[in-house]
Parts: structure tokens; sequence; C-alpha cells
């Protein structure tokens, strides 16, 4: 069907320009609630932990200016949740971003019950949290199945929640539970690339591999970045499967910075969550940034 | 769009060529396929297995007695004198069918104790409402960063993505004390307003209002809608799979909360049933299984009814293109 | 056109206050809750002074009181019983005659319709044996009818014939609206008589029946435990069982009394609260809390409504020397009513029994200030730490921080408790009054970040033959002696994780360098620590029919963890050793293995707090002369008070001897207390100089408070070792994942 151009439009009618002024003001007052809510409740919060992130204590609340970024940089516990945070969404997201579409390429290859094996990858959506630490306790516990499995081969037991192991352990738990949703939002992405341009693509006589690299992913760049910020966002909250696991100080490669803040809460150590959280949120304004920026680049290049 | 037309154009004798090509091909390639199809399918099934074996674990061993369960996994969670899990035990044993079927779980559950029920009926309060006015809520915002972008737009939506991706210990103790001084500290306010706002579901339906191409929007405004007509004739109908789709997932988000009742709330009474069972210990680790199939109800449910949402839901697909 | 978008727009604006109103309407509510308290309760003592040791029977009919009880002659060894009568609206008391035999006792007593009282008399006969211990007990039940007017006798009738079996004990005593008994005999079994003392039917219960109350409706209920906590079952005579159970009374195994109501069906007393029970709608309101009428409840006998809405309760007192029996009015007051105090909040995990004495009579006394208690920890610790921690962070800080169940020292170096030398110096307390070594063990930075009154002290004891005499061992100092005395057991009933938090417990901070942040729990000492423990029983032997002090004495174990919390104690230890103790205490590497306890409450002044002057006030009270005083007792209370002139009160009394006249006129020295520890027993007299000096130089030796030891590190440290324990795992590899757990614990904490 045809489009109108956004040229045509604004010379299109002479109130239009009053019109638009108008729109605009109205548009503000459905923006209004969210932004007074999220303003108390998240914004302020926010600004609530800036100030302790510049006093001594919550309770002295002496400025100190920088001195807690400073001593909270320097300490080894947040040096070694960084990391690991850091290790593990990197090893995680790209991990779950790129089974996930095999996944969903997988099951749009035409294979008999496609829905239900849908539904099944699913699954790990419904199941309490609690219910899943459980099982994976049993799973991975000392005298445990995986190490009973392991057994049948010949391999010692690995004591895998306080090894080295454990961080497999974490990224496992990790992708069990968030391949299915984003399965599915590639498997909708992939059913959305128009057929005709894949048909003409195989009439050309373009390899399957082409197919994918230069068609399929391209319609499916958005996908993919939407993608990456779910897990992204998913791959913070793997802390309350790590701590109902293992509690407040685990195996050191899965301490997390989440770990740090909690227990830092738990102390009364405000000042020193707070320059936790604060510098984490810089962090993330550079990577949701790099992020945008590139969609902006990709998205345009298919849309337009 | 304009690629498709370009592809059209000179398609005849390129068709005939693929056509007589196929052909030839066709035998050799349906036996290849099946092989192909055949094998896919039994990875998918292998991956499907372990995908579904601990919701079949849950609900297999809610059929087992207390005692069978203690026996199985009690040592796993059996807790030391000052609070600690153990973590070693001498033998653990992963069963998926019960030695004898018994619902003396569901009994005690359903029946005998009603703490369990009325957790279950807490959890209902504190997310239904959460779901249904952060729909909304995120409607009207969506609409509003969707409509007229502008640079004040786009940086509030930009500050709404970092938000959503703090993680909730950062927020928590502030949070605690923005809920004292609203005065709501101890009620189901505390819990039901900071999710009421969470810019989670804005983000996710802006994402998706964006990619309705505006010009049908416009279109109406033409045609001299206004903006409530607009949002609500046409934005809303548009998104409603999107809407489905993002309550799920606020649903089972919330649904599996843990630590926001425990620091707002100090009454037990008032706590959801995934608080009751993050705190599993060796003593009622016998009704944690039927408790757990209990609280799985209502996510299998809300997926089983919204699962075609969810699959349609979240990337736009331009169901007014073409 | 237009009409359609003024629409739009006046739809928006809708929108958006639907969510405004939604975001607000939380304040509205809560301002209701606020008026609703702008009633309190006040409380009044009726002046009453009954010759009785405690209340123990009461009835009520009528605004008029009825109260059985009665007293032990010890000279004679012959109990008096009482009977009263106290018209609550005129507050008079009278004592009515009853003509009662010696060791008789009143099982139970009701008013009936008519204003008369029906009670239960047990006529119990017995023999002296040779020794003058009395056997063959015969309970035979009398009931008793008389006149609730003057206490003259109407009708006396035996109930052996009645109730079936001979003997049939009875325990208490129920009337319902038809005027039908209720009997229970203690056990399970309630026998039910007509108007006309016919049993109509005998019910029993399978639990055990913890009450029995009759309701404003004229039924009668019985209270038990069951599934989820106590529950309420109306006995139906009808179907001569037990209803089903009564919904809408709140969970929990807490005590709870049900009395009789007057505008509601029951008033229930649970946990120091009053409250209401209707059984039309089967909710629970409550009233008040009796400690904040300045109460204490603990012992809450009986409780009831009076026409005029006030709500009266028969509390015995058993904490002082001699017991008494208070009568207390609760009046419904506008808050502006009652005289402005100002309010000091004392933000506690758990209140301790003398603390919550102490608080009461300070809130009685003074005039001031008024403290109201805030307890957090009442569900579970972990979230009642938390919204304390919450709370101190707000304007909602409590004035005084109950310091006895939280880690001390992270609070005073965090620099939120008040220093309260200045304080004692201000008010004219001299540091140099108070232990030395006490207020040493408190100070941070030389700062006194908290206080207590009462302290003992926790040790372990050895047979100074043995270890020689030395008051102190480092670990490794420790683990050579056991290896070489090689005893069969370490502690009485030990097991391995005992022995091995013994080893740690006050000795895990020298695994750790906290100006470096090393750890060495990987190290040598905590490995054969480990090894040390496992060679030591994983369950105790609780079927060991030998009694401890055999073991002792014969070898077979060495240590003794115990606590010395007076002086009798300290003689009852050396009885059970029967010779020389080392007060050795639990290693460490300075030899300073005597910890301090608190007790009595340990408490700070927060450096937040809005009135410190009043917090002050009370802190200083529990360190006045008067109240340091107070804790001196006869027979040695639960620990020692920190002002010095009050322990050597303390201590002179200890030593003072007393003595009684026997039958020839010797002057014989009387026993002070009779203490015991397992199968031992003894009887302590006065002590001796050297005991008491010996006494002293324990109290002084310890300088290190008890109890602060990090959980979080302990917890690690159970969590892996088990491993080891069960001998799944090397000692090498558990130090290591225990090294590594805790390297991130120190880490982040330094």
């Amino acid at each position: 069907m045809f489009f109108p151009v956004k040229e045509k439009l604004k010379s299109g009618k002479s109130g239009s320009n009053r019109r638009t002024r108008r729109g605009k003001r109205i548009s503000v007052l459905y923006l209004l609630p969210s932004v007074i809510g999220v303003l108390l409740f998240f914004v302020l919060p926010f600004l609530i932990v800036v100030y302790y992130s510049v006093v001594d204590n919550p309770i002295n609340h002496e400025f100190v200016f920088l001195d807690n970024f400073i001593m909270v940089s320097h300490n080894a516990a947040f040096q070694q949740a960084a990391k690991n945070t850091m290790m593990f969404s990197a090893t995680a997201v790209p991990l779950a971003v790129v089974l996930s579409l095999l996944l969903a390429m997988m099951l749009e290859s035409k294979i008999p019950f496609k829905s239900q094996f849908r539904t099944f990858f699913l699954s790990p959506m419904m199941v309490p949290i609690a219910s899943v630490v459980l099982i994976w306790q049993v799973l991975f516990h000392y005298n445990g199945m995986m190490n009973e499995v392991l057994g049948w081969f010949g391999v010692d037991k690995i004591d895998w929640l306080n090894s080295s192991y454990a961080q497999i352990v974490i990224v496992i738990l990790f992708l069990w539970k968030n391949l299915g949703y984003n399965m599915i939002l590639f498997m909708a992405a992939l059913s959305s690339i128009p057929k005709d341009i894949l048909e003409v693509a195989v009439l050309e006589s373009a390899s399957p591999y082409q197919i994918f690299w230069h068609i399929k992913l391209r319609y499916m760049s958005s996908t993919i970045l939407f993608v990456t910020i779910m897990s992204l966002i998913n791959s913070f909250k793997v802390f309350r499967e790590i701590y109902l696991l293992k509690g407040d100080y685990p195996y050191d490669t899965m301490y997390m910075l989440q770990h740090f803040m909690n227990n830092t809460f738990g102390k009364l150590d405000y000042q020193k969550m707070s320059a936790a959280a604060i510098m984490m949120a810089i962090v993330m304004v550079i990577i949701i940034g790099i992020l945008f920026l590139t969609e902006n680049y990709f998205g345009k290049d298919v849309e337009g | 769009m304009r690629e498709k037309t370009e592809y059209n154009s000179n398609n005849a004798v390129a068709l005939e060529r693929w056509n007589r090509s196929v052909r030839k091909k066709k035998k050799i390639k349906h036996t290849r396929q099946l092989v192909r199809i055949t094998l896919v399918t039994m990875v998918a099934a292998w991956f499907a297995l372990l995908f579904l074996m601990p919701i079949v674990l849950t609900i297999t061993n809610s059929f087992m007695s207390a005692s069978e369960i203690s026996a199985n996994y009690g040592q796993v969670f059996a807790t030391t004198d000052t609070g600690g899990k153990v973590y070693i035990a001498e033998k653990v044993n992963l069963k998926f069918i019960p030695d004898m079927v018994s619902f003396s779980q569901y009994i005690t559950v359903l029946f005998k104790s009603p703490e369990y029920l009325l957790k279950f009926w807490n959890s209902v309060i504190l997310v239904v409402p959460i779901v249904a006015f952060q729909l909304l809520v995120a409607a009207g915002a969506s609409f509003g960063f969707t409509r007229y972008r502008g640079r004040i737009k786009e940086i509030i939506f930009f500050v709404y993505i970092i938000l959503m991706l703090m993680p909730y210990q950062v927020t928590l103790v502030p949070n605690y004390l923005v809920s004292d001084w609203l005065n709501i500290l101890d009620t189901n306010w505390a819990i039901w307003l900071p999710g009421i706002f969470s810019p989670f579901a804005v983000y996710l339906l802006t994402k998706y209002m964006r990619r309705i191409p505006a010009s049908v929007m416009e279109a109406a405004q033409i045609d001299g809608a206004g903006e409530w007509q607009i949002f609500r004739k046409i934005c809303m109908p548009l998104c409603k799979g999107a809407m489905c789709s993002i309550a799920i997932l606020i649903f089972i988000d919330y649904w599996n909360m843990v630590e926001q009742p425990l620091i707002l709330l100090s009454d037990p009474e008032k706590h959801p049933l995934s608080v009751f069972l993050s705190k599993i210990n060796a003593g009622e680790i016998g009704l944690a299984f039927a408790v757990a199939t209990i609280y799985m109800v209502p996510p299998i449910l809300v997926f089983l009814y919204g699962e075609d949402y969810l699959v349609e839901g979240i990337t736009y697909q331009g169901g007014i293109k073409g | 056109m237009k009409k359609g978008k003024n629409k739009g727009r006046l739809q928006a604006a809708l929108y958006m206050v639907c969510l405004m109103l939604l975001a607000s309407g939380c304040g509205k509510k809560d301002e209701g809750t606020k008026e609703e308290k702008g009633y309190t309760y006040i409380a009044e003592y009726a002046q009453m002074d009954l010759k009785c040791d405690h209340v123990a029977q009461s009835a009520v009919v009528n605004d008029i009181l009825y109260m059985a009880g009665s007293s032990w002659n010890e000279e004679n060894g012959i109990s008096t019983n009482y009977l009263y009568k106290y018209d609550m609206a005129d507050g008079i008391l009278e004592l009515l005659p009853l003509d009662i035999s010696e060791n008789s006792y009143i099982n139970g007593m009701a008013a009936m319709e008519d204003g008369n009282l029906a009670i239960i008399v047990n006529n119990s006969t017995y023999d002296l044996d040779e020794n003058g211990e009395p056997v063959n007990w015969q309970d035979s039940m009398e009931m008793w009818k008389i006149s609730g007017e003057d206490g003259a006798m109407l009708d006396s009738i035996p109930m052996d014939g009645i109730l079936g079996d001979e003997n049939t004990y009875i325990n208490s005593m129920c009337i319902d609206g038809q005027g039908n008994y209720y009997l229970y005999n203690g056990d399970s079994t309630i026998f039910v008589l007509n108007s006309q003392l016919e049993k109509l039917c005998e019910i029993k219960s399978d639990n055990w029946i913890n009450q029995m109350v009759s309701s404003k409706e004229g039924d009668v209920y019985v209270t038990s435990y069951g599934e989820t906590g106590m529950e309420l079952r109306k006995i139906d005579t009808a179907a001569k069982s037990l209803g089903e159970k009564v919904e809408g009374i709140s969970d929990g195994y807490g005590d709870k009394q049900f009395f009789t109501g007057l505008s509601k069906s029951f008033l229930i007393g649970k946990s120091g609260k009053m409250s209401y029970f209707d059984l039309s709608t089967e909710t629970e309101e409550e009233l008040f809390d009796w400690l904040d009428v300045d109460v204490n409840s603990d012992y809450l006998s009986m409780a009831g409504e009076l026409s005029d809405g006030r709500i009266f309760a028969v509390i015995n007192d058993y904490s002082e020397e001699n017991s008494k029996t208070d009568l207390v009015f609760a009046k419904k007051v506008k808050a502006s009513e009652v005289a402005e105090k100002e309010e000091i909040t004392y933000g506690a995990m758990w209140v301790d029994y003398n603390l919550k004495k102490n608080i009461i009579s300070f809130n009685k006394t003074n005039d001031k200030y008024r403290i109201v208690v805030k307890e957090y920890g009442t569900d579970d610790y972990q979230t009642g730490l938390t919204q304390f921690n919450a709370d101190l962070t707000t304007g909602k800080c409590p004035d005084i921080i109950d310091l006895s169940s939280v880690n001390y020292s992270q609070y005073a170096n965090m620099g939120i408790l008040e220093d309260l030398y200045p304080y004692m110096e201000k008010s004219g307390l001299k540091k140099e009054d108070y232990l030395e070594n006490v207020l040493g063990a408190f100070e941070v930075d030389g700062k006194l970040c908290g206080i207590t009154p009462q302290f003992y002290v926790t040790t372990a004891m050895a047979k100074a033959s043995i270890v020689g005499n030395v008051d102190g061992w480092t670990l490794s100092e420790m683990l050579d002696f056991v290896e070489k005395q090689n005893p069969d057991n370490v502690f009485a009933y030990g097991n391995r994780s005992q022995i091995f938090y013994y080893c740690i417990y006050n000795n895990i901070d020298e695994f750790i360098d906290w100006e470096t942040g090393k750890c060495n729990f990987d190290g040598e000492d905590f490995i054969r620590t480990l090894e040390f423990a496992a060679k030591f029983p994983e369950e105790p032997d609780y079927d060991d029919e030998e009694g401890l002090s055999a073991k002792l004495r014969s070898d077979k174990i060495l240590l003794m963890q115990g606590s010395v919390s007076s002086v009798q104690e300290y003689q009852m230890m050396n009885g059970l050793f029967g010779e020389p103790i080392a007060y050795v205490g639990f290693p460490n590497n300075e030899r300073k293995g005597n910890l301090i306890q608190t007790t009595g409450g340990f408490m700070g002044i927060s450096a937040k707090s809005k009135n410190k002057e009043g917090a002050w006030e009370f802190v200083k009270s529990i360190l006045s002369e008067e109240y340091q005083d107070s804790l001196i007792q006869q027979s040695g209370g639960w620990g020692f008070p920190v002002k010095k002139s009050s322990l050597e009160k303390q201590f002179d009394l200890d030593m003072t001897q007393e003595f009684y006249e026997d039958e020839n006129g010797n002057q014989i020295e009387q026993t002070k207390t009779t203490w015991g520890y397992d199968d031992f027993q003894m009887e302590i007299y006065a002590a001796t100089k050297e005991e008491v000096e010996a006494v002293r130089e324990l109290l002084m030796s310890a300088q290190k408070l008890s109890g602060n030891v990090n959980e979080q590190m302990m917890n690690i440290i159970t969590e892996e070792t088990e491993a080891f324990f069960s001998g799944q795992k090397s000692a090498a590899d558990t130090a290591g994942v225990i090294q590594n757990r805790i390297q991130i614990y120190v880490n982040e904490n330094r």
C-alpha cells in the first residue's frame, strides 16, 4: 500500500501546524503520569543514591566528595565483582543471542511439532525461581546427578558450585532460563522477513550462507539488538539465583556486583553500595549508548 | 518495500530456470531433507527434554510424600544452627517417579494450612494491579514517546532505559526511604506504586509503537482524528498483541519477586508465596513441590492463553504492511 | 471538529487525573488510621492488699471480682486459703469468710446467674512416711455454693459419686448460660453437669486442653494447640463432642489466654497485648499493649471487661522477693487528655525480661520521659535487622539502640553511637566507680559506645592440676595439650562441630590480617584444627550413663564450657570438679579467653537521636547506685552489677552466713541455695573470702566482649566444614574453599 511521505504531509494543509503544536502538548499529557511516577519511584531514589555516594555513612551524612568512589574502586572485592559481572555478561549475553538464534532457525526449518517445541523451550519461564534453584542444587551437588553421570565416564567428582566451574553452572542456568524467550523473539523476526526476498535470493542462486549473512541477519539486526538488551537486563537478574544457591558469599567466581551491593547494604555501608551503583550506572550508560548508536545505524539501513 | 518491487520486475525468466532445476533435484533433495529434518527434530527433542526437566520434576515430586522428599533432598536444605545452609549431604537423589503417589502434600497445602492459600492470594493481590496499571501507564507514556519525537523526549527515554537496567538492589533502600516519606511503608502500595511506574513496559511498548509507521497515525490525523482517538482507535488496537506479551513478561517478573516484599512489607502475613518459596528449609521441604506446583498454575495458564501473543508480540511485524 | 479535539484533550486529562488519584489514594488511607489512634489507654492500679501470695482462681459477675488464693506459711508448713470480694465499681475490698480446712485447695471458681459463687474445693489428704514426706495422696472434690453477698455456705456437694470414678480430679470449672457446669479434669476429659448437678455427658478431647472458657454468649469453649497454633472449639453438649475450630484466630504458638468478654465474645491476652474476639464475625481486634500502659503482663492471671468499658486484669508478680498480686484497670481516653511526656524510643531486636521490668518502672516514675519499645526481631532476625538498619538511616532512628543482638563493633565503628563518657561526667557518675575491664571492653577508640547494667563471664574450665594455673591459652597450646592428654572427648557430650567451634569461635580474627586483607584459612593451623576436630565423634553420645562430674573427675573429658554468673555458680563449679579449676577460656593469641557477656540490656545512645538528654536519662538510671544496688540478690542473681560498690555489696552478701536454730537450740548455718549442673547438685553455703577473691579475679580477667563474632564468616565455615566432617572432602580442599569465600568477605569489608 501507499505511505504518504513526510514532506507531502507538511505542505498538505494550512491548519496542520497549529494542530501539530496542540498535539505535541497533548502528547506530553500522556507522558506525564509515567514521568511523575518514574521521578518519584526511580529518579528520586537514584538521586538519593547519588547523595549517599558522597557522604561518609548513611547516619552521619558527612560530605566526603569522591572518597567513596576512590575507596570502592580500590576495593578488591569490588574489583573481583566487577570483573565477574563483566565476564558473565560478556559470555552469557552473546551465547544467549547466538544459541537462541540457532534454536529459532532450527524450529523454523519445517520440523514437526513446532508449536509444542516452542512451548517446551518457554517452560523455564514458568517455574518458580525457588524450584529452579532447588533442582539446580540437586543437579550440581557434590553428590548430585551431574557428578554421577560424569562418574560413568570415569571423571572425578567436581565441586561445581565451589570451584572455578561455578561460573559455567551459572551461565548454563542463565541460558536455560532465557533461551526460550529470546528464541521466540527471533522466530518472530525470522518469519517477518518478506518471503519473496528469500525466494528471489534463491533464484539468484545465493548460497544459504549468503542468505543468512546478507539477508536474514540484516533484516533481524534490530531484533538482535533488542534481544541483546533484554539479555543484558536478565543477566543482571541472575543474582537472585546465585544468591539462593550460595547465599551472601559464594565462591569468588560467582561473586557479582549485586552481591557487593547487597552485602554492603546489609551492613549499612550505603556509601559503598551507592558508589558502586553509580559506577555501574556510568558503565551502563556507555554500553547502552553504544548499542543505541549501532541500532540507529543498522535500523535505518533496513527500514529506510 | 522498494527492494521488493525491484526483484519482482525481472523474475519471469529466472523463475522458469529455477523450476527446471528444482524438478531434477527434487527426489534426492527430498530424502536428504527428510534426514536433515529428523536430525534437527532429534536435537530439538533433546533440548526440549532438558528444558522441560525442572517443570516435570516439580510436578512429579509434588506427588511424593513429605518423608520421601526429605529422604531425597532434605539434606540439601538442612540449615545450620546459625542459619546458614548446609551444602554437602551424604546422598542426593533426583527422582522423577514417586515410590508411591501421595496427595498428602496437596491436602496439607490446600486444606490443612490455610496460610499457603493466603500467601497465594497475597501474590495475586500484589501482582495483578501492577500488571494492569503498569500497562495502562505504559500505554500512555509510550504514546507520548512515539508521537512528536523530540530531543527532550529522546533524552527522557534514554534515562528510562538506564533506570530499567539498574539492579533493584540499588534503588531498594532509597525506595524504602521514599515509601516511608509517602507514608505507604508496610502497605501494599509500597509494592504497587514502584511496580506500576516501572519503566520496563514503557520501554518495550515504545519500541513497539515506534515501529508502527508514522504515516498510519498521521493519516488519521489528516482525517481529523484527535490525539485521544488516534490513541484509542488506532494505536491501542495495533498494540494489543504487544500489550499481551508485555503483560506476560511483567506478570512472570513480579510473580517471582522476593526482595521487595521482604524489605517493604514488615508484616509476614502480607508476603506473597514467592517469598515463602525462596526461604524453604529442611522443615518445610516436604511441601515445597506442591506449593511450587500450585504457584506455577497461573503462569502456565497465562502462557497457554497468551503464548501466541508472545510470539507475535514484541517485534512489530507490520499488521498493516503491503 | 473542534468539539472532537476538546473531547480528546478532556479524555487525556481525565486519564491522567485517574492515575494521579491512584497515586495519592494511599496517603488518605493512612490519615484514617491516625485518627483512630487519637485514643489511647491508661492504666490505674487498684489499692489492694491481699494476704495470699498470689491469686489462683477468680470469677467476675456484675463488676464484682472474686479472687481466691492461698498463702503458704513456711514456719508451720500450713497453707491458708482466702477468698476476696472486690467491688470494682466502688473499689471496696472485702475478705469473705471461708470455712475451709488447712491444706485444702480451691480448684475452680465460677459465678452463677444469681450472683452466687460455685467453687470446687479439693480436700486432699495424705499420710506422712518415716521421712516426713507425704504419701498416699487422696484428692476428694466437693462443690460448694456460697453466697456472693457474704460468703455464707449455701450448699456443699461431694463430687465423687456424680462423676463416676472415685477421686476424679477437677482442675477448672465453667458455667454456661443454661446453668450447666463444665468440669475439666486437667487431662483431656470434660464432664458436663446440669444445674441440678446431674451428669449430662462426658466429652473427651484428642488434644491436650489448654484452657476452658465461657463466652459472652453463654457457651463454653476450649483452647488447644493445633496445626498452626492455638485453636478454639466450642463444647457441643448436644453432639457430646468438641465443635469445629473457630476461624479468625491468628496463628502462632505463642501463649494466648482467653477471657469472657462483655461487649465482645472474648478478650484475648497474648504476648503482652489485649484484643477482642468476636465470634459472630470471627474477627480479632487489637486493643492495646500492656507495655504501652506501663504494665508488665507476663503473669496475667485473669482479665475482663467492666460495664463502664474499662478492661481489668489480675496480674501476679513473682519477680519480687515476695510475690504479690495487682489489679489493673485499663481505661480508654482521648490522647489529648494524657499528660504529654517526651517519648524516647528503645529499638531492640528482642527485649529481655529484666530490661522490660526496668523500662516499666522507669516509665512509672519518670514524669518527663517515657520509653517506647520498638521490637524488630519478632519474625525473623535477618528481616528485622534489615528494617532496623533502614530505620537507622531514616528519621525513625531509635533514640536508644539495643546492642545485645547486633554486631556491636560494626555500629560503634560507624560512629552512630554517642560517647557516653561525657554524659557520665556531666551527671557526676565517676568512671572509676565502674569496673574498668567492663568499660574497657565497650570502648572503641577511647569512646564508650555502649553500656550494660549487668554482666557475666563465659569461659571454659579445666582442672588446674592438669592444665596448670593458667588463665588463657593459644590455639596451638590448646591443641598440643589435648593431643598429649588424649582424652575420650574434650567436652561432655561433645561433638566435632562443637569442638571445632570452641577452637575457632573467639579466634577467627587471627586467621585474618585486616591490614593487608590476607586470610590464612588454608594455612597449617586451620587445617590442623579441622583434622583435630574430626577425631571426635560426629554425634554427641547422650546415652552415656556416666554423669558429668564423674567424667571430669576421672579425666574422661578435659574441658567444660560454661559461665560464671554468680559466686554461687562458682562454688558449684568447684564442687563439680572436686578440685581447683583453671579458667582457661577460649583459645586466642593473647591468652585472654574469658569473655564478658552482657545481660539485662546492652544499650547505646544514637548519635542521631533528637533527644539525647532523655535517652541518657534512662541509660543513667541503669547505672545509678539505686538500680545497681537493686540487682543485688540474696542468693546471687544472673550476672554481676557493673558498679564496683554494688558488686562489693553483692560479694559481702555472698559471704554473710545465715543461721537458724534447730530444735536443740543450736545455731546451724542455713543453705543459701541449691545449685546443680547435669546430674550434679550441691547445697551452697556462704562463700569464703578466697572464693570471692577468685571470682573477682576471674571477672577482672575478662577483657573482651562475647558475641562479637562475625556471623557471616561463621556461616561460611559451618557450611563448608560439613563436607569435611562427613568425610567427603579433604581438610585441605575444605580449607581452600573457606579461604576463597572468606577472602571475599574480608576484601569487601576493608
